[in-house]
């Protein structure tokens, strides 16, 4: 029964991990670079709930209304201003760009909001409900719908609507799509909107559940890049199942091992991943050698 | 050291040692300590990350590493931290040996990952053993001054090693430079497939600069960690001081000797002016203006600052006196013009063809999914032959050329060169080492180096030396005509120029058989006349040749032999007029039926 439980219990983390990972690998696959201030992202979104709650008593999933196009703009403000100068610069220095920028928010955020744990009290984040023996939190339900429910419509939109066949084709050869007349920069900066979007949804729902302090997101972000990794770069269906698997390592390790070195075990896995499979479990082989220059 | 070239860097740093010696503020000596130990440490980041372009972000691995384990046996085994630090150089090479060939295998932005994933392993790890380490409660070093213990009473003492440190790191990068090391290192940042293809193991050199470049980390975390006295795993293994090595290069300067030095003396004062004016007051505040310039760096000067002042420090050091007696020569040995690098590599009489087979090709396959690329190709080639190789566009050309240079391995067949079984030898560097030489359809020059320094590299596939190799560059340039732009940067050139500096590149490395790859496309007719030229002085001085190309008076006056290639399979062999009439050949490349129009 304990197995079973921890197994739910990683199977909801992995919810919350997926969640975070999809925006990540849905601007790497398109747009070729690798955002170290993703996790700064999350973190902007939790302060955004957070003072949505205590200042305007507003509750965290109605604040996801603000969340989601905020950072979507915030996003494609990103996009413009510090990523489109370097689009054809090497590789290197859009790591260099999106660790500063990094740096710079967890520590904007650390002056203005000093580094305090603040949580919302919402009473309905305590609330469980039991199923056959195993206990359900209902805000990581949610969360883990949420995340089903977001990667069925993105896979959709890109399906479906103009807007995503030109991504979905910008992705697979971009000299194909520029010499077909797509604006390049235009979907470009969408992508980056839409990826920014989502972790901004992803913060606003984990609130209820994670303490608010300004590193809160580079926790989160490494354990992005695992799950980006492990399901292949520019994969949604991937990082989807990748972060189902990581939350699954993450609390079968928590449990048999020890709490304290379950993120070794998946680093390790990182790793392992990065040096057998490279591609991860779906992408296209040979993808880590793109976006190198 | 008579010239100002030499003495004015010299006395700089003879005013900085006067300095430490000399200045008794804490304040001034602490913050000359953290430079000159900053500069170290970034410089030894450099080697691998500037000169070879592998941006480690995980370097922290390294310099924690150092400092727990010259610490460890310091605290828990009495054992003195100046041979302590010896052990700590120990581990980083260990490390670097286990995570050096799997991660090599990754480029650009996963290699960082990885680093930053290693760094993160080693840093719970620290933690989790605390019965070892003392976890996150942190290691106190036990304050007993002594030269062996690398600790002392004096401020001075300390920036005095972290001086040497400095100055050692800078002497090695200097060397590293000026060698055949970091030619290659150079070569495989700008183009690693090229680089293999000129003999250079990529894997092998990026681990040597690892090896180094790990080995100097950990020495200065143990100067650090016998500054500051206390270890902490979140501060020693953190990510932070991983950025901080490679911001500091990058506003000096990435890939030079001398960057990490001047990127120290500008970012760690402000460092710790920011901190300690801003930090005191505002808590991140002072972290926020670091991201801030480390976006601006990037995006503003990529150079680094010494792309702005390396042409003022020369115009000074050109005011300043010069005590030589005469005006020194500029180094430039007149290139002879046909010299003792050609004579060698020539084993039989010029003219004379010999009859041994140089390679054989028997059967060769090669399939990707369900495209057969090559299938069941046959050939073989005279020693001192030039072979041409023509047929439509996807008839597994290029295929082919990947196959006998090692790019790729065959499905089926093998080749023998020179009587010896290569096809299963998977490595282009090998193969070049062996004696064959490509070039690549496209070119692929090493962009950021100069045209001799780009033929360099390929007489270092045999050559040691870097005088020698610089006479068998210069002798090659002499000889494809190319000298008179030797100190160009090779994006600078012509395309007509590129595609002789690939021969020459390939040339330097003194091959038996050359492959060369479409050199005429795109060119001139007068361009081809010059590359027909070359192509036979290069037979005549020994290279048995093969070659593709589309231009087909040029491929037909070349060749001794043509051999067609149609969807994979060898249609036909023969001389060129044989081929030109050869009705197979003729459909082959118009199509059936192709009379009636």
């Amino acid at each position: 029964m304990i197995f079973i439980q921890i197994l739910v219990n990683g199977l909801l983390l992995g919810g919350i991990y997926a969640l975070i990972s999809i925006g990540l690998t849905l601007i790497f696959g398109v747009v070729r670079v690798i955002n170290f201030a993703h996790g700064e992202f999350l973190m902007i979104s939790m302060y955004i709930s957070y003072y949505c709650y205590s200042l305007l008593g507003l509750n965290p999933y109605w604040s996801l209304l603000i969340n989601f196009p905020l950072m979507f703009v915030i996003g494609m403000g990103m996009d413009q201003i510090i990523i489109r100068p370097l689009r054809n610069a090497p590789a290197y220095m859009q790591v260099f760009a999106t660790v500063g920028l990094s740096i710079l928010l967890i520590n904007l955020v650390l002056f203005i909001f000093t580094g305090d744990y603040r949580a919302i009290d919402l009473p309905f984040a305590k609330k469980v409900v039991q199923v056959g023996g195993i206990y359900l939190n209902y805000p990581r339900l949610i969360i883990f719908s949420a995340t089903v429910l977001i990667t069925v419509l993105l896979y959709l939109f890109l399906k479906n609507t103009d807007i995503g066949k030109q991504i979905r084709a910008i992705a697979q050869n971009r000299t194909a799509a520029r010499l077909m007349g797509f604006k390049l920069n235009r979907i470009y900066m969408i992508t980056f909107g839409i990826g920014s979007g989502l972790v901004g949804i992803a913060g606003g729902l984990i609130t209820p559940v994670y303490y608010v302090y300004p590193t809160v997101g580079v926790y989160f972000v490494l354990t992005a890049f695992v799950v980006v990794v492990l399901g292949g770069m520019g994969n949604m269906i991937g990082a989807f199942l990748g972060g189902l698997i990581i939350g699954i390592v993450d609390s079968l390790s928590g449990y048999y091992i020890d709490p304290s070195l379950k993120e070794t075990v998946y680093y390790v896995i990182f790793v392992l991943v990065l040096i057998f499979r490279p591609s991860g479990l779906m992408g296209l082989v040979g993808a880590e050698e793109m976006g190198m220059k | 050291m008579r010239e100002p070239k030499a003495y004015f860097p010299f006395l700089l740093f003879l005013l900085l040692l006067l300095f430490i010696l000399l200045v008794d503020r804490p304040f001034y000596l602490n913050m000359i300590f953290m430079i000159l130990l900053f500069a170290g440490l970034s410089g030894a980041w450099n080697i691998l990350g500037g000169f070879g372009g592998q941006l480690s972000l995980g370097h922290s691995a390294f310099f924690g590493l150092g400092a727990y384990t010259s610490s460890l046996l310091f605290v828990k085994c009495g054992i003195p931290p100046i041979l302590g630090m010896f052990a700590g150089v120990g581990m980083a090479f260990a490390l670097a040996a286990v995570i050096g060939i799997p991660c090599f295998r990754l480029k650009g932005p996963f290699f960082s990952l990885a680093t930053i994933a290693i760094a993160e392993v080693l840093q719970l790890l620290a933690v989790y053993f605390k019965r070892i380490t003392e976890g996150s409660e942190g290691l106190s070093i036990p304050f007993r001054p002594s030269l062996y213990n690398l600790t002392f009473e004096s401020r001075n003492r300390y920036a005095l090693v972290a001086y040497c440190f400095a100055v050692f790191v800078l002497a090695i990068s200097y060397a590293i430079q000026r060698s055949r090391l970091g030619y290659q290192l150079a070569a495989l940042r700008d183009e690693d497939q090229a680089a293999e293809s000129l003999g250079v193991n990529t894997v092998w050199t990026k681990m040597a600069a690892l090896l180094i470049s790990g080995g100097l980390t950990a020495m200065g975390a143990t100067i650090f960690s016998q500054y500051i006295l206390f270890l902490e795993p979140h501060s020693e293994f953190s990510i932070d001081t991983s950025v901080n090595l490679a911001l500091i290069s990058m506003i000096g300067g990435l890939g030079t000797a001398i960057g990490p030095l001047i990127g120290s003396f500008l970012l760690i004062p402000l460092q710790e002016f920011l901190r300690t004016w801003i930090g005191g007051k505002y808590q991140g505040l002072h972290l926020v203006i670091y991201g801030g310039l480390l976006i601006a760096v990037v995006m503003f000067m990529p150079q680094g600052i010494i792309a702005f002042i390396s042409r003022k420090y020369e115009a000074l050091l050109s005011r300043l006196p010069s005590f030589s007696g005469r005006k020194a020569a500029p180094f430039a040995p007149a290139p002879p013009d046909i010299g003792p690098f050609f004579l060698q590599n020539r084993d039989f009489p010029q003219g004379r063809k010999e009859t041994s087979k140089i390679i054989e090709v028997q059967n060769l396959s090669k399939h990707f999914g369900g495209l057969k690329a090559i299938s069941h190709v046959s050939f073989s080639v005279q020693r001192g032959e030039i072979l041409g190789i023509i047929g439509p566009n996807g008839a597994g050309k290029t295929t082919l050329f990947n196959m006998l240079s090692g790019v790729y391995k065959p499905d089926q067949g093998y080749v023998n060169f020179q009587g010896r079984r290569i096809s299963g030898i998977n490595k282009s560097h090998a193969l070049c080492r062996a004696g064959i030489g490509r070039t690549y359809q496209l070119v692929k020059p090493f962009e950021n180096m100069s045209v001799l320094e780009n033929v360099m590299v390929g007489s270092f596939c045999h050559e040691r030396g870097r005088k020698k190799s610089m006479e068998i560059a210069l002798e090659v340039l002499n000889f494809v005509d190319l000298k008179n732009k030797k100190d160009m940067l090779a994006q600078e050139i012509t395309l007509a120029d590129k595609k002789r500096l690939e021969v020459a590149r390939v040339l330097a490395t003194r091959p038996q058989l050359l492959l060369l790859d479409e050199v005429m496309a795109g060119l001139t007719p007068v361009e081809v006349q010059e590359a027909t030229e070359l192509i036979l002085n290069i037979r005549d001085y020994g290279i048995t040749v093969i070659v593709i190309e589309h231009v087909m008076p040029a491929i037909m006056s070349l060749s001794d032999r043509v051999l067609v290639l149609a969807q994979g399979e060898k249609i036909t062999e023969g001389t060129s007029a044989e081929v030109v009439n050869d009705e197979r050949v003729i459909r082959a490349y118009l199509g059936e039926g192709h009379e009636l129009a």
